[in-house]
């Protein structure tokens, strides 16, 4: 379970991100939505410890992220697909993740081909990778624990539709395996295929959220979308 | 493509146990060699050594003390830089994220960066000194020349000394900066900084060096002759270019905000 309770994050004068509630509960493919600059990716380092909060708490499977024993054998992090060595190859990164967590070099292997990379891809340095490929690869880094919790930040940059397609039914089978996932995004029609519940967020506020059903009422979710940061504009001016 | 479902255990068979310090020790030693950079690095290093220390043989002739110390001058220019570039690393490609998501206890990751970089350093003076020995006798032979193989015990060590210090200098500045370009600046022209110094103020700038300079400090550990005074310059030194920007360094990246 993830869960976010009245965080704020203040930058000098800015306000980063304004009591922002929400949870995450097991089973659960959350999209996280929002334009940018918004603060998804403020609020996802909080949550993963690498930022503090100015005021509330993030908690994931019922601790602060930096609290738990080893947090990459029970959550699974993706921040930034770019953030690589580009001359390191896609196989080392995989292998430097499993033996900082202890588990043994076929770990990497195994990740490899769940994630699609081919041997001939894997042995290449990531400086040559395609965005799409990046984020493969850093999916599958953040899968390398078998964690119980997935945390993603914009995953479906850069997918083509199969990779898409991919990544509903990775994410989805996690899910019903009891994994609570949250990911990130702009693309607003993309989580609406991979996600079951929406968080919308706009100048680091929480404008709505409820299941893709109830949120996208028909209209689809970019309308409402559209509908709520309009007027989320409108009231920051 | 592949559109496995994967096979999540559902239950964790083993006790999920923090990540022991040996761990991280031996993942940043990986680091070290494991891109392209750092493969070119430990070649040029390996390389240039051999080739200053058959030089330097074929021109000096064949004394082993003069010859183990020549290829310091390699070292003590390139191990700092590679351990600039091994704290910086990780900001210059931003996969701090993903090394302080798996490791939350940054001081840790801090500390487990050091220790290659140091050790790398003992590895290779010893090298340069088993390095030395055969080219002392190849070079002996070839110009038909005694050898002189006289070692002093305390000017050896003091040596090895001054480059662990130096190569602890570069950590210490690529923590501080976490810039690679500005701490490999730094640390390049500080020589030339000093040398500056001391000409244009004259004996002043001779006792600041004394005092503040880790090279100039470092020299009498280098000729073992170490003096009670000398032992409190080189403390200072060292605690200005070495323990300050550590402590500095390691409290802000222990604080600051990962992005």
């Amino acid at each position: 379970m993830i869960e976010f309770d009245r965080v704020s994050k203040t930058y000098k004068e800015v306000r980063a991100l304004d009591e922002v509630s929400f949870t995450v509960h097991e089973g659960s493919v959350t999209g996280f939505l929002g334009p940018n600059g918004a603060g998804k990716s403020t609020a996802l380092r909080i949550l993963t410890g690498l930022s503090r909060a100015t005021s509330g708490s993030a908690t994931v499977l019922g601790r602060p992220y930096a609290e738990l024993e080893c947090p990459g054998l029970q959550v699974g992090t993706l921040l930034d697909a770019g953030a690589q060595h580009p001359g390191r190859t896609g196989r080392e990164v995989l292998t430097l993740g499993a033996m900082l967590l202890g588990l043994p070099r076929s770990r990497a292997e195994e990740t490899l081909e769940l994630v699609g990379l081919t041997g001939k891809e894997s042995g290449r340095a990531v400086g040559g990778y395609s965005l799409g490929m990046r984020q493969r690869l850093g999916i599958g880094h953040a899968l390398l624990g078998r964690p119980k919790a997935l945390i993603l930040d914009e995953p479906a940059n850069g997918l083509d539709p199969q990779g898409i397609q991919w990544m509903r039914t990775l994410l989805r089978s996690l899910a019903d395996s009891g994994c609570a996932v949250l990911l990130s995004s702009h693309l607003l029609h993309e989580v609406e295929q991979i996600a079951d519940h929406v968080v919308m967020i706009g100048h680091g506020r929480v404008l709505a959220q409820g299941t893709v059903a109830e949120l996208g009422g028909g209209r689809g979710l970019e309308q409402t979308f559209l509908d709520l940061t309009s007027t989320a504009d409108r009231s920051a001016q | 493509m592949s559109t496995a479902i994967p096979r999540q255990e559902s239950a964790m068979s083993t006790a999920v146990r923090p990540i022991p310090f040996h761990r991280l020790l031996r993942v940043e030693t990986r680091k070290l060699f494991d891109t392209r950079s750092g493969k070119v690095l430990t070649t040029i290093l390996i390389v240039l050594s051999l080739a200053v220390v058959v030089v330097r043989g074929v021109v000096a002739g064949p004394q082993f003390e003069l010859l183990s110390g020549t290829a310091g001058i390699v070292f003590g220019t390139l191990l700092p830089v590679l351990a600039i570039l091994t704290m910086t690393g990780e900001w210059s490609h931003r996969t701090a994220l993903t090394t302080f998501a798996l490791e939350p206890r940054r001081v840790r990751v801090l500390a487990a960066k050091c220790v290659p970089p140091l050790v790398a350093t003992v590895a290779a003076c010893v090298l340069a000194l088993l390095v030395a020995a055969p080219v002392t006798a190849a070079v002996a032979a070839v110009q038909g020349v005694r050898p002189v193989w006289t070692v002093e015990l305390l000017p050896q060590l003091g040596s090895i000394a001054a480059m662990v210090l130096t190569t602890a200098m570069g950590l210490a500045l690529g923590l501080l900066l976490l810039n690679a370009p500005a701490a490999i600046v730094i640390f390049l022209s500080s020589t030339m900084v000093w040398s500056f110094v001391k000409v244009m103020l004259g004996s002043t700038g001779e006792t600041l060096a004394q005092w503040l300079d880790l090279a100039t400090a470092c020299r009498p550990l280098i000729t073992g002759d170490m003096t009670g005074l000398d032992v409190a310059r080189l403390a200072a030194a060292t605690l200005v270019w070495v323990v300050i920007p550590l402590v500095v360094g390691a409290l802000r990246v222990s604080r600051k905000d990962i992005s």
